[in-house]
C-alpha cells in the first residue's frame, strides 16, 4: 500500500513537471471529483443509501470556501476548514431529514433537501451571486506562500485524493465501517444486534459530507468560478453515472468513472454536440453489461487471468 | 384594492389545474411503480416527448382534439419499444439498478429529442375553443386551464375505474401478488406487465400534450417533470390510487400558493412543507397495509 501511495506520488510529480495548464486543471478536476465521488461511494457501496443530493454537499462546500476565499484570502487551510465544516453540517442536516426513511423516499428527499440548497445559491444574490456564480477567486496560498497557477492545484488535488482514499479505507475497514455494511444487507439483525440504524448511517453521512467538502473546497480554484450548476440535482446524477461507470463498492473506481465522463464531456463536446448522448450511452451499456463498473470488470479479467 | 375572493378563488383553481396534471403524469408513474414494483426514471421523457407530439399535432391543422389520443400512442409506442428492451430484464432487479438503467435512457432521450425538436422553447396553437378566458367573481382565468381539471378528473376517473372495478384491472392486480397462480389460469402475465407499461407512458405521452398549454416544451423540461411526478407519487405514497391524487394536490397547492406568498424563494418553501410532510408520514401520506411479510 505505502508503495502503491508512493508510485502515486512519483508519478503526480512527473505529470506536474511534463503537463500544460490546460491538461493539469482537467486532472484536478477528475480528482476533486473523483474524491467526492468516493464519498458518494461510502453512502451507495457500502451503505445502500442511494443519495441523488450529493453535489449540494460538495457544491456547498464550494460555495463556502469560494465565499471565505473572497472575504479572507486563499489560504488552503482556511478552505478546507471551510470547505470541511460546511459539506459535515449540511450532511448532518441532511441526515436528521433522511435517515428515518428507506429506499425510494430516502432518494426523493435526498433529492429535495438538495435542491433547497440550490435554491438558496440560486436565489440568494447577495452572498451567492445567484444564476451568476461568483467569480474573482484570490489565487490559493498556503501561510505566506502563495501559489499560483495550476501545479499547486494539481499536487494539492493529489495529496487530497490520497488522504481521502486512505481515510475511506480505512473507515471501511474499520468496525464502524463493517457495521455500515450490515446495515445495508441485514437491518433488522443489526438493530437486534445492539446497532442504532440512524447513528451507523449518520456517522457514514457526516463522513462522506467532510470528504465531499474537502473536494469541494477546491474546487472553485479550478476555473476561479463557481456556479448554481454545481449544486443542482443534475450534477448528483452525474456523480452516480461516475459512480457506476467507475464501479459501485469499490473505492478507486470513483476516479475511473470522473475521468470517463468529464473526459467524453471535455473532449467529446469540441467535435460533436451531441456528448450528452454519448454518456448516456455508455452509462446503459456499463449498466447492461458491467453493472459492478469498470472496477468491477477489472476484477473480474484479473481474477480469470489468474 | 383587488378583490381578494376572486384572486384566492383563481389561485386554487390555478393550483388545481396543475395538481390536474400532477395527477395524469404521477398516475402514469404510479401505476408501474406500485403495480409492477419498477422505478421508471424514463417517465419524464415520456411526457416530453408527448408535449412535442402535440405541439406538432395542433400546429398541423388535423382535428386537434386528436392530439391527446396522438400523444398517447406515440409515447405508448416507445414504452412498448423499451418494455421488450431493456426493462422486462430489469423487473426483478433491486431499485437501485431500475433506477439507474432508466435514468441513463432518459439521458439518450433528453438528448435526442435536444436534437429532433431544437432547444428551443416551443408553445401551442391552441384551438379557438379552448383559447381566451373566463371570468370567475371578476377575475379573468383562461378556459383551458379548466379544460386541464376537466380532463384530469374524468381521466383519473376512467383509469381508477379501469384499475379497479374491471376483470382486466383485477387480473392486473392478481398477477402482480402471484404470477404463478395467474399463469396457471391460462393469462400469459407479461403481455398484461407491457400493457401496463404502454398505458404508463401512454399516460404520460398524453399528460404532456396537455401539459404543453401550460408549461410549453423545451429540453429540461423532462427532468423537472419527472421529479415533480416522482415527489407527487411518493409524498402521496406509494400502492395507492387515493395516495397518488392526494399527492397531486398537496404539490400542486405547496407550489402555487408557495409563489403566491414567497415569489423569491417559491420552491424552498413548498419543498420544505414537502419534505415536512415526508419527515411526519414516512410512507406518505396514503399508506397501503403492507402486501409482504
Amino acid at each position: 500500500m505505502t508503495r502503491a501511495v508512493l508510485a502515486a506520488a512519483l508519478l503526480a510529480v512527473v505529470t506536474a513537471v511534463l503537463a500544460d495548464d490546460f491538461l493539469l486543471r482537467f486532472l484536478a478536476e477528475i480528482l476533486l471529483l473523483g474524491i467526492a465521488v468516493m464519498s458518494l461511494d461510502l453512502l451507495i457501496g457500502f451503505g445502500g443509501l442511494v443519495s441523488l443530493g450529493h453535489a449540494a454537499l460538495f457544491g456547498g462546500a464550494a460555495y463556502a470556501a469560494a465565499i471565505a476565499a473572497r472575504a479572507w484570502g486563499g489560504d488552503v487551510l482556511l478552505m478546507l476548514g471551510a470547505g470541511i465544516a460546511t459539506g459535515t453540517l449540511l450532511a448532518a442536516a441532511m441526515g436528521v431529514v433522511i435517515l428515518r426513511s428507506g429506499q425510494l423516499f430516502l432518494l426523493i428527499l435526498t433529492l429535495l433537501t438538495g435542491q433547497m440548497v440550490w435554491e438558496v445559491a440560486f436565489h440568494w444574490r447577495d452572498v451567492t451571486g445567484g444564476a451568476d456564480g461568483l467569480r474573482g477567486l484570490p489565487a490559493l496560498s498556503f501561510g505566506p506562500w502563495a501559489l499560483p497557477g495550476a501545479q499547486p492545484l494539481f499536487l494539492l488535488a493529489v495529496l487530497l485524493a490520497i488522504l481521502a482514499w486512505l481515510v475511506a479505507r480505512s473507515y471501511v475497514a474499520a468496525p464502524i465501517g463493517r457495521a455500515l455494511v450490515g446495515t445495508r444487507e441485514q437491518p433488522i439483525r443489526m438493530s437486534a444486534l445492539g446497532y442504532s440504524l440512524f447513528a451507523v448511517r449518520f456517522r457514514a453521512l457526516l463522513l462522506a459530507g467532510a470528504i465531499a467538502g474537502a473536494a469541494g473546497a477546491l474546487y472553485p480554484f479550478v476555473n476561479l468560478y463557481v456556479g448554481p450548476q454545481s449544486v443542482h440535482w443534475t450534477q448528483s446524477a452525474a456523480m452516480v453515472i461516475m459512480l457506476v461507470i467507475g464501479g459501485i463498492g469499490s473505492l478507486w473506481g470513483g476516479f475511473l468513472g470522473a475521468a470517463v465522463y468529464l473526459g467524453i464531456q471535455t473532449y467529446l463536446s469540441a467535435w460533436t454536440d451531441r456528448w450528452q448522448l454519448c454518456v448516456g450511452l455508455v452509462f446503459v451499456l456499463t449498466v447492461l453489461l458491467l453493472p459492478n463498473g469498470i472496477a468491477g470488470g477489472m476484477r473480474r479479467w484479473r481474477g480469470g487471468a489468474e | 384594492m383587488p378583490d381578494l375572493l376572486g384572486y384566492a378563488a383563481v389561485q386554487t383553481l390555478n393550483a388545481l389545474s396543475f395538481s390536474a396534471l400532477l395527477l395524469l403524469n404521477g398516475l402514469g408513474l404510479s401505476v408501474v411503480l406500485s403495480l409492477m414494483n419498477f422505478v421508471n426514471l424514463t417517465h419524464g421523457a415520456f411526457f416530453l416527448l408527448g408535449s412535442y407530439v402535440g405541439i406538432f399535432w395542433l400546429g398541423s391543422g388535423a382535428p386537434w382534439w386528436l392530439a391527446f389520443p396522438a400523444a398517447f400512442l406515440a409515447s405508448g409506442l416507445v414504452g412498448a419499444v423499451l418494455e421488450r428492451f431493456p426493462f422486462r430484464q430489469f423487473y426483478a432487479q433491486p431499485h437501485l439498478m431500475q433506477v439507474l438503467l432508466t435514468y441513463g435512457l432518459s439521458l439518450i432521450f433528453a438528448d435526442l429529442m435536444r436534437w429532433g425538436f431544437g432547444a428551443q422553447i416551443l408553445t401551442p396553437e391552441l384551438p379557438e375553443t379552448l383559447q381566451g378566458v373566463v371570468f370567475i367573481l371578476d377575475m379573468p382565468f383562461p378556459i383551458f386551464r379548466l379544460f386541464l381539471i376537466g380532463a384530469g378528473v374524468a381521466l383519473g376517473l376512467a383509469l381508477w375505474l379501469l384499475l379497479d372495478r374491471t376483470v382486466w384491472g383485477a387480473v392486473l392486480r392478481a398477477a402482480v401478488s402471484d404470477r404463478g397462480i395467474v399463469e396457471t389460469l391460462g393469462i400469459d402475465t407479461r403481455r398484461v406487465l407491457t400493457l401496463v407499461l404502454v398505458l404508463s407512458a401512454g399516460l404520460g405521452g398524453l399528460s404532456g400534450a396537455l401539459g404543453a398549454g401550460m408549461l410549453a416544451a423545451y429540453p429540461g423540461l423532462d427532468e423537472e417533470v419527472l421529479l415533480l411526478a416522482l415527489v407527487t407519487v411518493v409524498v402521496g405514497g406509494l400502492g395507492s390510487f387515493g395516495g397518488t391524487v392526494a399527492g397531486a394536490l398537496v404539490v400542486g397547492f405547496a407550489l402555487t400558493f408557495s409563489k403566491v406568498w414567497f415569489p423569491e424563494f417559491a420552491n424552498l418553501a413548498a419543498f420544505a412543507v414537502l419534505v415536512l410532510l415526508l419527515m411526519l408520514r414516512p410512507s406518505g401520506l396514503v399508506a397501503p397495509p403492507l402486501r409482504r411479510i
